[in-house]
């Protein structure tokens, strides 16, 4: 073969620069992208290979020949640009068998064209063979089939640059290297083709697209080699992030500036029961649970964390909510988004400590002074029997105190999923100790559905009947259990006869913490609360005509798993409505005789 | 130790102060270079010169087919050394290790130097770049798992299990020699534009022949090196089956086929004398390798059936040509 042409050795540089781009594309595969960067790469190789097979021969039929065959090239590069690209930015989800094959509808049928033999001049209206200072060149006049295609591949292009384009604005720098290296290895090619197509090039038949494949090849090796182009593609950033929304355990909700409702994760739809396709487009106010006092503590501009109790799949539980605005890069606000962190189990950890250190500072401390000064009193006097039963009395005061607390810590463990029961046998039990305490104590039980409910609620009913028949100072001390059913609910109420609670003690309850100052007596009324918290429900206590206590339990009763999320069923509003409190689940109802 | 130092570290942990000495070369890297040499490059020469032999054998006019013949089998072996460097880490662990260790370097270099190949056959030619491509086809039918891959999804349910060409018996060398025989005979014909026809058919059927007979006993002749990391892999080689005596004896007999061709040549004058005499050289290098097989060291064992071709090479320049 004769010394080959400056333009084919220029070509050859490509091919040898392309070539091993695309095995080293190849060899990186099932990286994202890889595959289709080899296509890519493959199609400028062949593409200048039968361009230097056309430059080099000397017949019309030959430079024909390996004209058409070059199609095979042509189209081929645009096809991998494109799927690259989705592939590699993580839009693979557009890749599929079938995008592939209706994208290259008009690619293979312009090899087919090709292969035939161009009928019709579809691609070549006329081809003439011209002899130039710088080579023998096919002219050819295009065909109605060359516009098409060659506006097809700058389609494609085009759409592909579009992910590459957004990567040149991200933060990471590696990305931003990667995508730069692409995108000036794909417009030089295209800086090429626009010139020969507009006329720009004074050599007849000189396209030069394949000629600057080198300079492509060079930025896609730079881009393999330097930036570590499919070592280190961003392809699972989307999936990560959107991995990372769907999966949080934590609720939460984007809300646009309009107020609609533009997105809500899995555990949004599951715990507050939302159908994520109806609920998207919808008024916030309508989906987002408590949207209006979120949307007041955020305008408060109050950083100070304020728990909102929620109704969801686990029953009422204590809320944080947290509003972030997501920002464009005109730091203009987009959409906010409102996340709800369930801090239930935090605040119940902070109860118990709380009331545990008051319980070992003031009340063992205060018995055991009770006990060492009546012993030091029998000391004097060993025949004291008072003295040796406030002793008595006193260390059975520490023993059921050291009792209860070992429950709180044992029972309300937040991880720790207790059993479903029916309700009646856990009446029964809690009834029973009722009984234990108090001997001649009348206690009725009411008509009790058989509901499933969870075991913890027996601690919780235990002390409350104790107290009911304990606390009763009266000859016949009566109590009385009923329960009810409703909307997903079951609401247990327990009925004495005794002297009533301490107000007190509600409002210790009810603001969540102990001050010095403002304590509790005990520690049954808090194992009532946290147990309560812990199933998810809330408590109320009302005054009884003329004289008692009513004590409303309400907690959510077993349901079904499909029930639980997701069906677009709204979770179930507790039956004993009350003001909504940072504090818990407990609220006071005023009895409507209450004057007295 | 070289960095030995003169005193213990000072109480806050650090070291003040070192003996002088004179640091020895580091023969670490010496060996990494020696075992690179050794490896891909030292095959790219043997090619090249293999290739040079025949296109004397062949008289036909130089080409860049030699270049590019050793561009490829520099690319083909790299990519080799590197796809099964655990592999080999039994039988050739030095090299192993520097294919694990510069995996990336190598293969971005047996891209290039196949791109490169593939840019001097496109530039001679279609022929000759149709050429050019058999050696990393057959590369990829033979090592990679292209072809079990291909099997599994034809017959998912695994009735039919198409293993790599490279654990199949006699296959594996016989692929590998038929890639060299087609690389080494056709690309001086190819790359210099000239048709089997010009040359003689019964002269390149006789090359091609011998060079396919010879390059077999080059591929199991190191296989008697790798019998026990082989027979461990479970891939059957001639050694592995019929033992080392056995295995010599075979190949021995396959040197006296490919002496026969030479004679043949000679007596029929079908190709240039002096090539044919450094040919002769070659083949009783190999004979001498091929007795000695299973005495010689491993590396010996490695170099010594390829180096052949390199003492044929300084043969046929000593005769003049």
């Amino acid at each position: 073969m004769a010394a080959l042409s400056p333009l084919s050795v220029a070509l050859l540089v490509a091919v040898t620069v392309g070539l091993a781009g695309a095995i080293l594309a190849w060899r990186e595969r099932p990286e994202p992208g890889a595959t289709w960067l080899a296509v890519l790469l493959a199609g400028q190789v062949w593409w200048a290979t039968f361009l230097v097979f056309e430059l080099e021969a000397t017949t019309l039929p030959a430079k024909a020949l390996w004209y058409d065959v070059q199609w095979v090239g042509v189209v081929a590069i645009p096809v991998g640009w494109l799927f690259f690209a989705l592939a590699y930015t993580g839009y693979d989800r557009y890749v599929t068998p079938f995008s592939v094959a209706m994208v290259s509808v008009v690619p293979a049928a312009t090899v087919a064209v090709a292969a035939a033999g161009d009928p019709g001049n579809l691609l070549a209206a006329d081809r003439v063979v011209r002899e130039t200072a710088v080579g023998t060149f096919l002219d050819v006049v295009p065909g109605p089939l060359y516009y098409i295609i060659a506006g097809y591949t700058y389609l494609l292009g085009a759409v592909g640059s579009v992910p590459l384009i957004q990567l040149i604005r991200d933060d990471a720098r590696p990305f931003r290297g990667q995508s730069a290296a692409l995108l000036v290895g794909t417009a030089a090619p295209w800086a090429g083709s626009v010139a020969y197509l507009s006329g720009a090039i004074p050599i007849p038949g000189l396209d030069p697209t394949p000629l600057v494949f080198g300079v492509s090849g060079v930025a896609y090796l730079l881009a393999l080699s330097r930036f570590r182009l499919l070592t280190l593609a961003p392809a699972p950033r989307r999936r990560a992030r959107q991995l990372v929304f769907e999966q949080l355990h934590d609720p939460v909700f984007v809300v646009g500036t309009e107020g609609l409702l533009v997105d809500l994760n899995e555990s949004a739809a599951e715990t507050f029961g939302v159908d994520r396709r109806a609920a998207i487009g919808e008024p916030a106010a309508a989906v987002v649970p408590k949207y209006d006092a979120v949307r007041e503590l955020d305008a408060s501009g109050d950083d100070k964390p304020r728990a909102i109790r929620l109704v969801g799949r686990d029953g009422q539980r204590p809320y944080e909510a947290t509003i972030r605005d997501v920002v464009d890069d005109h730091d203009r606000t987009t959409a906010r988004v409102i996340t709800y962190h369930d801090v239930g189990a935090y605040l119940g950890q902070q109860q118990r400590l709380n009331v545990l250190n008051r319980v070992f500072r003031h009340d063992v401390r205060t018995e055991t002074n009770l006990i060492l000064g009546y012993a030091e009193q029998l000391r004097s006097d060993p025949t004291d029997e008072r003295a040796m039963s406030v002793i008595s009395e006193s260390a059975e005061r520490m023993l059921d105190l050291s009792e209860r607390t070992r429950t709180a810590g044992e029972l309300f463990d937040p991880t720790d999923e207790s059993e479903w029961r029916p309700l009646p046998a856990v009446v029964d039990e809690a009834v029973a100790e009722a009984r234990a305490n108090g001997p001649d104590a009348r206690v009725e039980v009411g008509e009790v559905p058989t509901v499933p409910v969870r075991e913890v609620l027996v601690v919780v009913l235990e002390n409350l009947c104790s107290n009911a028949v304990r606390h009763n100072d009266g000859d016949a001390p009566w109590m009385r259990v009923d329960a009810a059913v409703a909307d997903g609910w079951v609401e247990v109420t327990v009925a004495d006869d005794g002297p009533g609670i301490d107000p007190a003690e509600y409002d210790v309850l009810d603001r969540g913490t102990e001050t010095p100052l403002r304590h509790g007596s005990g520690i049954g009324l808090w194992i009532v609360k946290w147990g309560v918290d812990h199933l998810g429900g809330r408590i109320s206590f009302d005054e009884r005509d003329p004289e008692g206590t009513l004590v409303t339990v309400a907690v959510p009763i077993d349901r079904e798993p499909s029930e639980a999320g997701g069906d677009g069923n709204e979770a179930p509003e507790p039956p004993a409505d009350g003001p909504s409190t940072a504090g818990g689940s407990v609220s006071r109802r005023t009895p409507p005789d209450a004057g007295r | 130790m070289a960095n030995e130092p003169t005193k213990p570290s000072t109480a806050d942990g650090t070291t003040s102060q070192y003996r002088s000495h004179v640091t020895p070369p580091d023969t670490g890297a010496v060996r990494r270079v020696a075992a690179f040499a050794a490896g891909a490059p030292f095959t790219a020469l043997v090619a090249a010169v293999e290739v040079a032999l025949v296109t004397a054998a062949l008289g036909v006019q130089r080409s860049a087919a030699p270049i590019a013949v050793g561009l490829i089998a520099f690319s083909v072996y790299a990519a080799d050394h590197v796809a099964d460097a655990e592999g080999d880490a039994d039988s050739t662990p030095l090299r192993a290790r520097f294919a694990l260790r510069y995996a990336d370097q190598l293969m971005v270099a047996a891209a290039v130097s196949y791109g490169l190949a593939v840019a001097l056959a496109a530039g001679a030619g279609p022929a000759a770049l149709a050429l050019a491509l058999v050696p990393g086809a057959v590369w990829i039918g033979y090592a990679t798992d292209w072809l079990p891959a291909l099997g599994d999804r034809l017959a998912p349910l695994g009735a039919v299990s198409v293993p790599r060409l490279k654990d199949v018996f006699l296959l594996n060398s016989a692929a590998v020699a038929l890639a060299w025989a087609v690389a080494v005979v056709a690309a001086p014909l190819a790359f210099a534009g000239v048709p089997v026809d010009s040359v003689g058919p019964r002269t390149v059927a006789l090359l091609f022949a011998y060079v396919l007979i010879r390059s077999f006993v080059d591929v199991e002749i190191p296989n008697v090196r790798d019998a026990a990391a082989d027979a461990a892999r479970g891939v059957a080689t001639l050694p592995v089956v019929f033992g080392v005596a056995g295995t010599r004896r075979i190949l021995l007999g396959v040197d006296a086929v490919a002496a026969g061709l030479l004679a043949v040549a000679f007596a029929t004058g079908a190709a240039a004398p002096a090539a044919l005499a450094a040919l002769a050289v070659e083949l009783a290098v190999s004979l001498a390798v091929t007795a000695l097989a299973g005495r010689l060291d491993g590396t010996a064992l490695g170099l010594a059936p390829d180096g052949s071709y390199l003492v044929a090479g300084v043969a046929l320049l000593a005769i003049g040509l």
